[in-house]
């Protein structure tokens, strides 16, 4: 227990950095993520191709590439970016991808009816998108949007790679200094919680949306 | 005067020509009942009157001023959009499945357009809504979300929605297709009390309406009107064989 007591300082700290990853990765990639979408479905087809091209390279890469290209890569040619920067870029390059494709699977899952209603209304193009079809949108997607705000917060732990103390860095510090497994125990835990409050969360807002079908 | 009037119009989806030339005029205060087999394109023109579907040749006027109309190489031109807007906003349209905007409440989906299009103020749009929402029945419902409500009673507030922005035609496409029989005759009912205010109305596939209410009937088969004329002379009196076979059917049916 004194153990365990001695480590979490240090876990916190780890947690503090995994979390301040995630909280702004997730803020800047739930817009754009739907800007993305938009540019996807748009019949302009040089905005459409440049976005299939940009889903197809940050979906058909792993994660863990992109990071160390951001940080080693770019490096070699001159560009230097902090850790933390580095790794909060690739992040938001890589999720906003993943969110892009949900988000548009939500818009296509919505009934053409819905928009030929605000069409023959007058709605123009921004209303019927802001009033009509996001909004219905955003209730469909909660599902799988978290599924990927569980991932997200899983994959912070990538960032050991460059170098960066998170939560799970802290915790292979301490297993290997000590020579013992619990810190990778307390880090399961300290994930667990955070997930569960993610869990809630989405439960939460699938609820606040129940009221209409 | 004429407040609808579509001439020679054309339409293809791909290689499918749907419609093939149609030509009719509507006046004010007239009610036009198109009925023919699924498939006869007659959904289709109700569409292309309001844009929903673009046309590939031909013209449409709507209160004397062209939606769209031939350009010099024999394809359809459309007015800009700002125009269109203006045009289509004359024209009230009531869909088969309702597409009453599930997240919003009854009372919300009369007054979003009023508001968003119409600039109207809440308290002025409201009063509006609250009184279509009694002219259809429905007067106790403003604060029910739609899939709380009846085919039937959606498809009322569908026609009440239409009407708050005060159209001077009223189109209905297939308005009781998707609903249970028995619920049939109160959007009917409404659809008749609109008639007998003199409302100018479009209405396909309504066999039953068309001979109780219809001034006119027109019959479309493959893409072309095949007969019109007097509601009775078409129904119980047609002169074309393909009328004939068609009212067979469906009136064996009822």
């Amino acid at each position: 227990m004194d153990y365990i007591s001695s480590l979490l300082p240090f876990m916190l700290e780890g947690t503090v950095i995994t979390l301040k990853l995630f909280f702004l990765t997730l803020i800047m990639v739930l817009p754009l993520g739907v800007f993305m979408a938009l540019a996807r479905l748009s019949k302009f087809k040089p905005l459409n191709g440049f976005t299939q091209f940009y889903i197809w390279v940050f979906r058909g890469t792993p994660l863990l590439l992109q990071l160390l290209f951001i940080y080693f890569g770019l490096g070699t040619i001159g560009i230097n970016i902090d850790r933390f920067p580095a790794a909060l870029l690739a992040f938001i390059l890589n999720y906003t991808a993943y969110l892009a494709e949900v988000y548009r699977s939500g818009i296509q899952s919505i009934d053409q009816g819905q928009f030929e209603a605000a069409d023959v209304l007058g709605l123009n193009r921004w209303q019927t998108l802001t009033r009509i079809i996001l909004p219905q949108m955003i209730k469909r997607v909660l599902p799988p949007i978290s599924n990927e705000v569980i991932n997200l917060i899983k994959d912070t732990s990538l960032v050991y790679a460059i170098g960066i103390s998170e939560l799970l860095r802290v915790a292979k510090i301490a297993a290997v200094r000590d020579a013992i497994f619990v810190p990778f125990i307390v880090a399961a835990v300290f994930y667990l919680i955070m997930t569960a409050v993610i869990q809630q969360t989405f439960k939460w807002l699938e609820n606040r949306y129940a009221y209409y079908r | 005067m004429y407040i609808l009037k579509a001439t020679d119009v054309h339409k293809k989806f791909h290689h499918n020509e749907v419609l093939r030339g149609i030509s009719m005029q509507v006046e004010k205060g007239e009610v036009i009942a198109i009925i023919g087999p699924s498939g006869s394109g007659k959904s289709t023109f109700l569409r292309c009157l309001n844009r929903l579907e673009r046309i590939d040749r031909g013209s449409i006027e709507i209160e004397g001023e062209y939606m769209v109309k031939n350009g010099p190489d024999g394809k359809a031109v459309y007015s800009n959009e700002k125009d269109i807007a203006r045009m289509r906003l004359k024209m009230g349209m009531v869909f088969q499945s309702f597409n009453l905007f599930p997240h919003k409440s009854v009372l919300e989906n009369l007054m979003m357009a009023p508001l968003l299009v119409n600039k109207t103020d809440t308290r002025k749009a409201r009063e509006t809504a609250m009184m279509y929402l009694e002219k259809v029945g429905l007067a106790q419902n403003g604060p029910n979300y739609p899939f709380e409500l009846s085919g039937g009673m959606q498809q009322r507030v569908a026609i009440a929605r239409a009407l708050c922005m005060n159209p001077d035609i009223m189109c209905f496409d297939e308005p009781t297709s998707a609903l249970d029989p028995e619920l049939t005759g109160e959007v009917l009912q409404v659809m008749k009390d609109l008639a007998n205010e003199h409302m100018t109305m479009v209405v396909t596939h309504e066999i039953g309406f068309a001979r109780e209410v219809a001034d006119r009937v027109i019959f479309m088969d493959e893409g072309l009107i095949v007969e019109e004329g007097h509601a009775e002379d078409v129904i119980i009196h047609p002169r074309q064989v393909r009328t004939k076979e068609f009212l067979g059917k469906v009136l064996m049916a009822r």
